[in-house]
Order: C-alpha cells, then sequence, then structure tokens
C-alpha cells in the first residue's frame, strides 16, 4: 500500500439487492479514514475475489441479506485460500441468525456483523486486525 | 441507563418527529384555527377524504388480514398459504423471489442460490397450477407481489390459469403491485429498464381496466423506498411523483382516468412514530384527492380515494432481543388501522432474522386480530381525527409533501430525478443520517443502542429456511416443462410478442396466449426485451440463453 489507508472492497452477491446497510458502512468507513472499493451488487465469489486481489485490498466485507451467506463464504474463503491471499481479512455482514454466526466464526471467520452493531465496532475490528496483518502499529 | 431522570427537554430527538418536522410542546385549539372542516377534512367518505374513504370504515367491514407469505417452491408455498387462511388471512398475499422479479428462469446461472429464497419461485403456468392447487380463485382476495416490469408475466400467468379452470377473469379479485421504477434500487434495475417499465405498467393497467373490474391495476408501493431511510414526506412525495410519470402515460394513451382510477390501490408502510404515521397517511388521503380532482380530471370520488395497504416498517425491528418486535408491530398495526388502512401485512417478529415460521406468522395474525376485536378502535371512523395536534401535524406533513413534489416537478418529473441520481442520493442520505443518530443515541433504539441484553434465548427461537431441496426441485421442473410442451407452439408465440411489443401493443393478450403454451417467464420477459431492443438477457453474460 502507497499511503496507510487501510483499503477495503464492499460487495454484494448474487442477486442480493438491500443495500442500504452497504452503503451506510461504506459511508461511515469512508469517514474514518478508510479506502472503500464499493464493488456493488450482482457479484460471484470469483468476481469479489478477482477484484480484491487486483485493487490490492486489505479487507473483504460481503453484505448479505438473503441467507447467500451459507453457501457463499466458504466458496470465497476457498478461492482466497487457493490464491495466497491469507492476509485479507474477510468480514461479513447482514442479515442471519445467531446459529449462522456461530456458523461462520466456526470456519474462521472473525468479523460477521449483523444489523444492530454499532459501527464503531466494525471500524474498530478492521482496524485492529488489518493492522495486524500489516505488522504496523495500531492508528490511533 | 445512566440515571438522567430528568431528560434533556431541548435535545433534538424530544421536539421533532423521527422525520424531523418540528413538534410544539402541546397544540391548542388555536394551531387549527384556519382548518376548514368542510373543506379540509371533511366526514369520511366525503372529499377530501382526510378521515377515510368509507363512511362506516370497520363497522362496514375490517380492513383485509394479508399476512405475505411466498418461499421455496409453489408447493411449500401452496401450504403455507392454507395454514394463513386457516388461521385468520383474509385475503392472500404471494410474493415472488428474486429470479421471477428479475424475469429470469430458476435454472439461469444467477439464479443459483437465490430460488425460492426471499419469495415463491414460479417459472411457468405449471407452478401457478402447483401453487393454487386446491386454492378457489374465484372467491379468494389475491394480491400478487411483482413490483418489477416482470408483473405482466405473473399477471399473464395468473390470467392464464383462470381461463384454464373456467373462471371469468371479470369475476377475480385482487391486485398485482406493478411498480416497476419503485423496483430499480432493490437489486431489481436490471429487470426494469425505465422504458420497459413503463409500458408494461401501462399494458397492465390498460388490459385489467378493460377485463378485469375488480382488480386492482397496481397497488403502487411507497413503503419498498421508505425501508431505505427515507422519510415520511419523502415517502409520499416520491410514491405520488412516481405515479404521476405512469398515469400521465395513460392518460396520454387515451385511457380515462376514471375507468382505472377506482382500481389502483397503494401500498404504503408504518414507521415507529406513531403520530406522524397516522398524520402521513390522512396527509397522503387529502393531498391524493386533490392531485386526482385537480390534476388528473378525476370525476368518480373512488378515483380519488387513496386506497391503501400496509406492510409494517422491518427495518423497526432489531434481530436482538426478538420477541420484543411483537410489540414494535403491535403499535405499528395500531397506528395503521387509527389511519384508516384497507390491508395490512403485520411483519412478523422474525423478519429481520430469517423467513417466518408458522410460530411467527401466527403471532403476528394474532396482533391483527386484537387490534381488530379487543381495542375497541374500529367502532368509530377516524377516532383520532379533530385533535389539536394530529390535525395541525397533518396539515404540516402535507406542506411538506407538496414542497418535495415541487422540487422533484422542478426537474421534470419523477423519472428524470430517478436517472440524475437525485432519488438515490436522497435514500443514502437520510440513512446516513439516521445512523448517525442511532450512532450518538439521539434516536433509541430499545435493543440494539440501549436496553441492549445478551439473550441467550435469542439462540432458541425457531428458524425457518427454505426447504432443502427446493432449488434443485425448481430448476427440475421447468427443465422438464421446456421437455414435455410443444416447441413450435413456444417459439412462434414468442415470435409474435416480441414483434407486437416493436409495435408498441399492448402485449398482455399475447403474453397470456403464450403462457399457455408453458412458454417460461425468462422466455417471455426475453421475447419482450427484444422487441424494445434490449439485451434478452437482464443479466447479459449468458449468451444464446432460451433457444428461442
Amino acid at each position: 500500500m502507497a499511503d496507510d489507508k487501510i483499503k477495503i472492497l464492499i460487495a454484494k452477491l448474487g442477486l442480493d439487492g438491500h443495500d442500504r446497510g452497504a452503503k451506510v458502512v461504506s459511508s461511515y468507513l469512508r469517514n474514518a479514514g478508510m479506502e472503500v472499493v464499493y464493488l456493488g451488487m450482482y457479484q460471484t465469489p470469483e468476481s469479489v475475489v478477482a477484484a480484491a486481489q487486483q485493487e490490492d485490498v486489505d479487507v473483504v466485507g460481503l453484505s448479505c441479506h438473503c441467507n447467500e451467506h451459507l453457501t457463499e463464504v466458504p466458496k470465497i474463503q476457498d478461492l482466497m485460500r487457493q490464491r495466497g491471499m491469507n492476509d485479507v481479512l474477510l468480514v461479513v455482514g447482514g442479515v442471519m441468525p445467531l446459529p449462522d454466526v456461530d456458523a461462520l466464526h466456526a470456519r474462521g471467520v472473525e468479523g460477521v456483523f449483523r444489523v444492530g452493531v454499532p459501527l464503531e465496532e466494525i471500524v474498530g475490528f478492521i482496524r485492529r486486525r488489518a493492522a495486524a496483518r500489516r505488522g504496523v502499529g495500531v492508528p490511533t | 441507563m445512566d440515571g438522567d431522570s430528568k431528560r434533556d427537554s431541548s435535545s433534538a430527538s424530544r421536539c421533532r418527529t423521527w422525520s424531523g418536522l418540528p413538534l410544539q410542546q402541546i397544540y391548542r385549539p388555536g394551531d387549527i384555527a384556519d382548518v376548514d372542516y368542510e373543506r379540509d377534512i371533511g366526514d369520511a367518505g366525503e372529499y377530501p377524504y382526510t378521515r377515510g374513504i368509507h363512511p362506516d370504515m370497520y363497522r362496514g367491514q375490517f380492513w383485509t388480514h394479508r399476512e405475505i407469505c411466498g418461499y421455496g417452491g409453489p408447493g411449500d408455498t401452496n401450504g403455507r398459504a392454507k395454514f394463513l387462511l386457516a388461521h385468520g388471512n383474509t385475503g392472500l398475499n404471494i410474493i415472488f423471489d428474486q429470479p421471477h422479479m428479475m424475469g429470469i428462469d430458476p435454472d439461469h446461472p444467477r439464479a443459483k442460490g437465490f430460488v425460492g429464497m426471499m419469495g415463491v419461485n414460479a417459472a411457468s403456468l405449471r407452478d401457478f397450477e402447483v401453487l393454487f392447487d386446491g386454492i378457489a380463485i374465484e372467491q379468494i382476495n389475491m394480491s400478487l407481489i411483482n413490483p418489477t416490469a416482470s408483473a405482466i408475466v405473473t399477471t399473464a400467468f395468473y390470467v392464464a390459469l383462470a381461463e384454464n379452470r373456467g373462471v371469468d377473469v371479470a369475476k377475480l379479485k385482487g391486485s398485482i403491485q406493478n411498480d416497476p421504477l419503485h423496483c430499480r434500487y432493490f437489486g431489481y434495475a436490471p429487470s426494469s429498464p425505465f422504458d420497459l417499465a413503463v409500458k408494461s405498467c401501462v399494458d397492465i393497467i390498460e388490459y385489467c381496466c378493460r377485463n378485469m373490474p375488480r382488480w386492482y391495476v397496481a397497488t403502487f408501493n411507497s413503503h419498498g423506498w421508505r425501508e431505505t431511510g427515507i422519510t415520511a414526506p419523502q415517502e409520499i412525495a416520491f410514491c405520488f411523483a412516481r405515479v404521476l410519470a405512469y398515469l400521465r402515460e395513460a392518460l396520454r394513451r387515451g385511457l380515462n382516468i376514471d375507468h382505472f382510477g377506482p382500481r389502483i390501490g397503494f401500498y404504503s408502510s408504518v414507521h415507529m412514530d406513531f403520530f406522524e404515521e397516522i398524520a402521513k397517511l390522512r396527509a397522503a388521503r387529502r393531498l391524493w384527492a386533490r392531485i386526482a380532482k385537480e390534476q388528473l380530471g378525476a370525476q368518480d370520488p373512488r378515483t380519488m380515494q387513496f386506497r391503501f395497504g400496509i406492510h409494517t416498517v422491518a427495518n423497526c425491528l432489531t434481530p436482538q432481543q426478538p420477541l420484543i418486535n411483537i410489540a414494535r408491530v403491535a403499535i405499528q398495526s395500531l397506528a395503521a388501522v387509527l389511519a384508516g388502512v384497507q390491508s395490512l401485512q403485520a411483519c412478523p417478529y422474525d423478519e429481520p432474522i430469517c423467513l417466518p415460521t408458522e410460530q411467527s406468522h401466527r403471532i403476528a395474525l394474532r396482533t391483527q386480530q386484537i387490534v381488530a376485536h379487543e381495542t375497541g378502535v374500529t367502532k368509530v371512523s377516524d377516532p383520532l381525527g379533530g385533535g389539536y395536534y394530529l390535525e395541525a401535524l397533518t396539515d404540516q406533513m402535507e406542506r411538506e409533501i407538496v414542497k418535495i413534489m415541487d422540487e422533484i416537478e422542478a426537474m421534470g418529473g419523477m423519472v428524470a430525478a430517478m436517472k440524475s441520481g437525485w432519488v438515490e442520493t436522497q435514500m443514502e442520505k437520510a440513512a446516513v443520517e439516521e445512523q448517525r443518530r442511532i450512532e450518538t443515541k439521539e434516536q433509541i433504539i430499545v435493543g440494539l443502542n440501549e436496553y441492549i441484553t445478551e439473550d441467550e434465548a435469542e439462540r432458541q427461537i425457531p428458524i425457518h429456511r427454505r426447504p432443502e431441496g427446493s432449488e434443485e426441485g425448481q430448476v427440475a421442473s421447468v427443465q422438464r416443462v421446456r421437455a414435455e410442451r410443444d416447441a413450435e407452439r413456444v417459439t412462434v408465440a414468442l415470435a409474435a410478442l416480441t414483434e407486437a411489443q416493436r409495435r408498441g401493443e399492448n402485449v398482455l393478450p399475447l403474453l397470456v396466449e403464450a403462457a399457455k403454451a408453458y412458454a417460461t417467464i425468462g422466455e417471455l420477459m426475453g421475447a419482450l426485451r427484444l422487441g424494445m431492443g434490449l439485451s434478452y438477457d437482464p443479466m447479459p453474460e449468458v449468451v444464446g440463453a432460451g433457444g428461442c
């Protein structure tokens, strides 16, 4: 990264068009000093991972409101692993029941943020994890 | 909570509605001194209908209890529809899935993972036969929720089903949502390019107005955009401006406003600010009456009546401590009834978590039934009317709505406002502003930013998911339909559709015939799109789809 800004890609998969959360979170992250690549809707696991690699992002953020998280997140994890993107943080937000949050945690997705989480919590989480991955101090 | 037992009476959250309308501490007769009862309010059932569209309101008939259902394959939804009817739904309210609304078949590559997820999948007439198996469509008041341009296919499937069953379509009661412009913001923009959206909408209006006198030609949807975070006055202003775009086209085609005006409905919302929502709907009734009479030339009183259903705003609900959503929906439902609603979808408490379970669906119905039978509010029309606060707020709301409509008109109308990106900007601004209020605790959402409880019981609530195998079942089913039908008949029908669309004709009659030949929704929409010079596929990475 040329500068110290954390770079995050935000995407929605398939036919999921519930993008209010993705837009509000993007706005908040920008205000918090991050660089947001808003990939938008109609993405596939392949297009998300390809864009993430091309943009050299620190974080991939998925917004899931149609239960797609259960099938698509594992695919994205696999693709990222295949491409050696082990230092890229994956976070998931949206609508899902608690057991699904547990299931994602069990799959190694630490950052799962359902509707209602204070956005400051998302910012804090990303800053701590992204900074750790880049081996820099946590920005104050 | 910190012990601020004396609330800060000056903070913005105390002095404004959630939409930002300034409020006095108390309202007095002087605040509504300029209101003329005959001119501005009138009795229920009297122009301008501020107090309701029927003189007797709920003494005559309760609002329709219309819990929405739709998931999985048509057989799954058929079962839940019958369950709801057995428990007190007085009409059906069927929502179609994203592939159907997008106008693609369940085996389209982009449908994968989304078939039957957020609605019922229906790819052909065959699916409608299963969906309504054992349901007397000639008796049931049937709301079909498809707002997109593919609503024209949904309508064709329903008409084809009726005709095949020997049911006189002139007797069908119900509605098709039919508001393609509105759905351009929920991921459905590919399904509803502007020209196709307006053409499809007005084809439906024209066809239904000629052939289906008991059918609502559209239920223009103000609720959907409200979920993006826009305010109460924006909700009504944006909806009315959009409706004017369709109706001006209908008038341009030479349709008489009073031929279909009585068959227009609206699908609105109630949020949580109790009085604001009631004022909003009363203002909408008054304003619509004036618009219909003065701008659209309506003479039939029924054209001037803002007939509306309500979908309680789901974004008010929290996944945290989900059972408390029952209280929220009860309050919203009460507001809807006090506002004089004609039909109500009360969200199940698990709306922010999963598809409704039978239990949550039943509780939502019971909530409606408690309002209807136990509260006594149904005994008097517009029981809150005449209150100083409510009448002042109704006036304030109307002024605010008109201001926004004038702003849109100055831009050249709603289509221009959408094309320029202005509408989307308003939505994003409103959503960011509401989030700011929540983050700073200027606005308290119980369980979300205050009164937070780690509730292990949340893990125990039943969760409903799309039935296992339903996507695969729909994929297999549509492929079977294609294999078993008369291919030649379908090819000819689709070519005729494209040609009719190219000539600007009303395509619904030909759609009904093609539906009877078991053409699929992807093929039908593809044929229509080609006729307008659009790509066959709304999501055109798939080349040569459909084989027709």
